[in-house]
C-alpha cells in the first residue's frame, strides 16, 4: 500500500462518471438489494448499496460527496424497511465520509487493500447502526454478530468482484 | 486567510447531515407507559412521505425484474418444459372431479358448523374473501423483515390484514400504497411481528415472533415435558389478526429461555416457504362469502340431504294414516265397558304377565289392600321377607348370588 499526500492523490486520480451512472448505479443496487434475498433467500449476506457507496466515494476522494452520496443510500434502505428513517442513513455517512477521506491518502487500487477496506467499513456500518439503534433511541433489537460478519465477508468479495467493471464506465476525457 | 467553514468544510457538512438525521430519528421515537422507547405505530407525516418516494422510486424497477423473472420461468415452464404433460393433465382431471365432490361436502359440513356456532354465540371468524398477490421484493435488510406485494390501497388492502399462502400463514400487512399500488407485509420472523398461536395436541398457548436470524419462536411458554418436536402449531385466533386454526409450522426444538427462568423458547419450521414466497393471499374479510359454482354444489348437498328425512317424514306419515284406518284398541267414541279391549270375543287379548315363582313386594297384585285387622293381628309383628339383593350384585350379574332361604328380619326404611 502506498501512503501519498492529499493533495497529489486528489489531483492525479478525480475519478469522473456520467450522470447516467451516478443515477443508474446506485438505484440499480437498491433495487438488487431489495429483489436478491427473494431469490437467495437466508443467505443475504451483502449490501450493495453500502458497495456501491463505498466505491464511489473512493473514486471521487470527495468527503462530502462520499457523505451524502451515503446518506441518501442509507435513508432509501430505511425506507424501504419498517424501522426508523436515519439509522441506515447514519451509519452509511459516516462509511461514505471515512471512504472518502481514506481514499484521498491510500492507494485503493490493489485489490487486497479493497477486500480489506470494504470488510471494515461493512463492520463499522453495522456497529453504527447497532449503536444508534440501541444507545441512542433505546429501541430494542435482535442481533447477530455472525451474521454481520458474514455481511462484511460478501460485501468484500462483491466489491473486489465489482470494482473493475464500475471502472469501466468512467468518463474518458 | 481560510474561514473556519472553509477549513473545516468536511467535517461541517458531515455533522450537518448527522444531525438532522438524528433530529428525525428523535421525532419518531416516543416513550411507552412501561418506560421502554418505542417506534411509532403509525409514521410521522414526514416519514411516511420518504417512505413513499422510496417505495415509488424502487418498486417500479423491482417489479419489471420480478416480472421478467417470471416471464422466464413462465416460457420456459408452458412451451419448453412440456414432458408428460398430457398424462399429468388426465389425472388433475380426475383430481379435479374428486376434489369438487369432497368440496362440496366440505363446504356443507363447514356452513354446518358455522350454524351450530352461530347458535352457541360464538364470534368466530372465517376467511373466505382473500385477495391474490405477487410478492417482488424485499426490505434489503435482515433486521427488517418486511416484503412488498403488487396489491395495494385499489384492491381494498388496509393495514393488518393477515397474509397467508395454502401451506400456513405468512404475515400481515405493516403499510398500504397507491402509487404505485402496493403493500409492504410484515413477516411473521421478523422480531417485531407477534401472533397468538396454539400447540395442536397439548393445547398450549404462546406468542410467535422472529429472531435474529430469521427464525420462527414461540414464546412465553412454560417448561413443559409434553410438547416435542413434531407437533403442529396454529393460529390462536385471538390476536385479531389470524383468524383462528391456520397452519403456522411445526415444533422443531425445544429450548430454555434465556432471559426467564422456568420459561421456554419453542423453535418452529415455519409451514409457508418464508424465504421464496411468490403467490400469497390477503385475507380482506372474514365475513363467509361463496362463489355461484359452490352456492350451487352447497344446494345440491343440501338437497340430497333433506331427501333421507324427506323420505322417512313420508313413511310416518303413510303409517299414521293405516293407523287411523285399523281397528283399534281403544275407541274415545265409546263408554270404558265396551272398549274392544274389554270384548272376549277379540283374540287379540292383552297378554298378562306370567305369575311369579316367589312372590314379593313388587310382584303383580302385592300392593293390594291388606285384609281387614282383627285383635290379635293390631299387634306390631316381625314381616318375614326376602333379603334385598345387594346393589353390587347387579354388577356381578346377580346370577351368581348364593340362593337364600327366607329369613325373618326387621323392616328397615328403604332409602330413597
Amino acid at each position: 500500500m502506498s501512503l501519498l499526500s492529499a493533495d497529489s492523490r486528489r489531483d492525479m486520480e478525480i475519478r469522473r462518471y456520467p450522470l447516467l451512472v451516478y443515477t443508474l448505479v446506485p438505484l440499480a443496487s437498491l433495487v438488487l438489494q431489495a429483489w436478491l434475498p427473494r431469490v437467495v433467500g437466508r443467505y443475504d449476506w451483502f449490501d450493495l448499496p453500502l458497495v456501491v457507496t463505498v466505491y464511489f466515494a473512493l473514486g471521487r476522494r470527495s468527503p462530502i460527496q462520499g457523505t451524502l452520496m451515503g446518506a441518501v443510500m442509507g435513508l432509501f434502505e430505511d425506507a424501504l424497511s419498517h424501522h426508523a428513517i436515519g439509522v441506515n442513513g447514519v451509519a452509511k455517512t459516516v462509511v461514505g465520509f471515512l471512504a472518502a477521506s481514506v481514499g484521498i491518502r491510500i492507494d485503493v487500487e490493489n485489490h487486497a487493500v479493497r477486500l480489506l477496506l470494504n470488510f471494515a467499513l461493512s463492520l463499522l456500518s453495522s456497529v453504527i447502526y447497532y449503536f444508534t439503534y440501541r444507545g441512542l433511541l433505546g429501541l430494542t433489537l435482535e442481533w447477530s454478530w455472525l451474521t454481520e460478519l458474514m455481511r462484511a465477508v460478501g460485501n468484500s468479495l462483491i466489491a473486489v468482484a465489482l470494482f473493475p467493471v464500475l471502472d469501466r464506465l468512467q468518463s474518458r476525457e | 486567510m481560510e474561514s473556519f467553514f472553509d477549513r473545516y468544510r468536511n467535517l461541517v457538512v458531515l455533522l450537518a447531515i448527522l444531525m438532522a438525521q438524528i433530529a428525525g430519528l428523535a421525532v419518531q421515537v416516543r416513550r411507552g407507559s412501561a418506560g421502554q422507547n418505542t417506534l411509532d405505530a403509525t409514521d410521522p407525516r414526514g416519514v411516511r412521505l420518504i417512505r413513499l418516494w422510496g417505495n415509488a422510486i424502487v418498486s417500479p424497477p423491482e417489479r419489471l425484474i420480478h416480472w421478467t423473472k417470471i416471464g422466464v420461468e413462465a416460457m420456459w415452464t408452458n412451451y419448453i418444459d412440456l414432458g408428460h404433460v398430457r398424462e399429468q393433465n388426465e389425472d388433475l382431471k380426475k383430481t379435479v372431479e374428486r376434489l369438487r365432490l369432497e368440496q362440496a361436502a366440505l363446504l356443507e359440513d363447514a356452513r354446518q358448523g358455522q350454524r351450530l356456532q352461530a347458535l352457541l354465540g360464538f364470534q368466530e371468524k372465517y376467511i373466505y374473501t382473500t385477495v391474490a398477490a405477487q410478492a417482488y421484493g424485499s426490505s434489503g435488510s435482515d433486521h427488517s423483515g418486511v416484503f412488498y406485494i403488487d396489491k395495494g390501497a385499489h384492491e381494498g388492502l388496509k393495514p393488518d390484514m393477515a397474509v397467508i399462502t395454502a401451506d400456513g400463514i405468512v404475515g400481515k400487512v405493516r403499510d398500504v400504497f397507491s402509487h404505485p399500488d402496493t403493500a409492504q407485509v410484515l413477516a411473521v420472523n421478523d422480531p417485531t411481528s407477534g401472533a397468538g398461536v396454539i400447540l395442536e395436541t397439548t393445547r398450549i398457548r404462546g406468542i410467535l415472533k422472529g429472531d435474529a436470524l430469521g427464525r420462527l419462536e414461540v414464546v412465553g411458554i412454560l417448561a413443559d415435558e409434553r410438547i416435542k418436536p413434531g407437533e403442529r402449531v396454529l393460529t390462536a385466533g385471538g390476536d385479531l389478526i389470524f383468524p383462528r386454526g391456520l397452519p403456522v409450522g411445526v415444533v422443531e426444538k425445544v429450548m430454555r429461555d434465556p432471559d426467564r427462568d422456568s420459561f421456554i423458547v419453542i423453535l418452529v419450521k415455519p409451514a409457508a416457504h418464508l424465504e421464496r414466497l411468490d403467490e400469497v393471499l390477503v385475507i380482506t374479510s372474514t365475513e363467509p362469502r361463496f362463489s355461484p359454482e359452490q352456492e350451487q354444489d352447497i344446494a345440491t348437498s343440501e338437497s340430497q340431504k333433506s331427501a333421507v328425512p324427506t323420505a322417512i317424514k313420508d313413511q310416518v306419515k303413510a303409517s299414521e294414516i293405516m293407523a287411523e284406518k285399523l281397528p283399534g284398541l281403544i275407541d274415545p267414541n265409546l263408554p270404558p265397558d265396551q272398549q274392544p279391549l274389554h270384548d272376549s270375543s277379540n283374540p287379540n287379548t292383552v297378554p298378562r304377565p306370567p305369575q311369579p315363582i316367589r312372590p314379593d313386594e313388587f310382584s303383580p297384585g302385592a300392593a293390594e289392600s291388606p285384609a281387614p285387622e282383627t285383635g290379635a293381628e293390631s299387634t306390631p309383628k316381625l314381616q318375614t321377607k326376602r333379603p334385598a339383593i345387594p346393589h353390587v350384585a347387579e354388577g356381578n350379574g346377580g346370577a351368581s348370588q348364593p340362593a337364600e332361604s327366607p329369613k325373618p328380619q326387621t323392616t328397615t326404611p328403604r332409602n330413597p
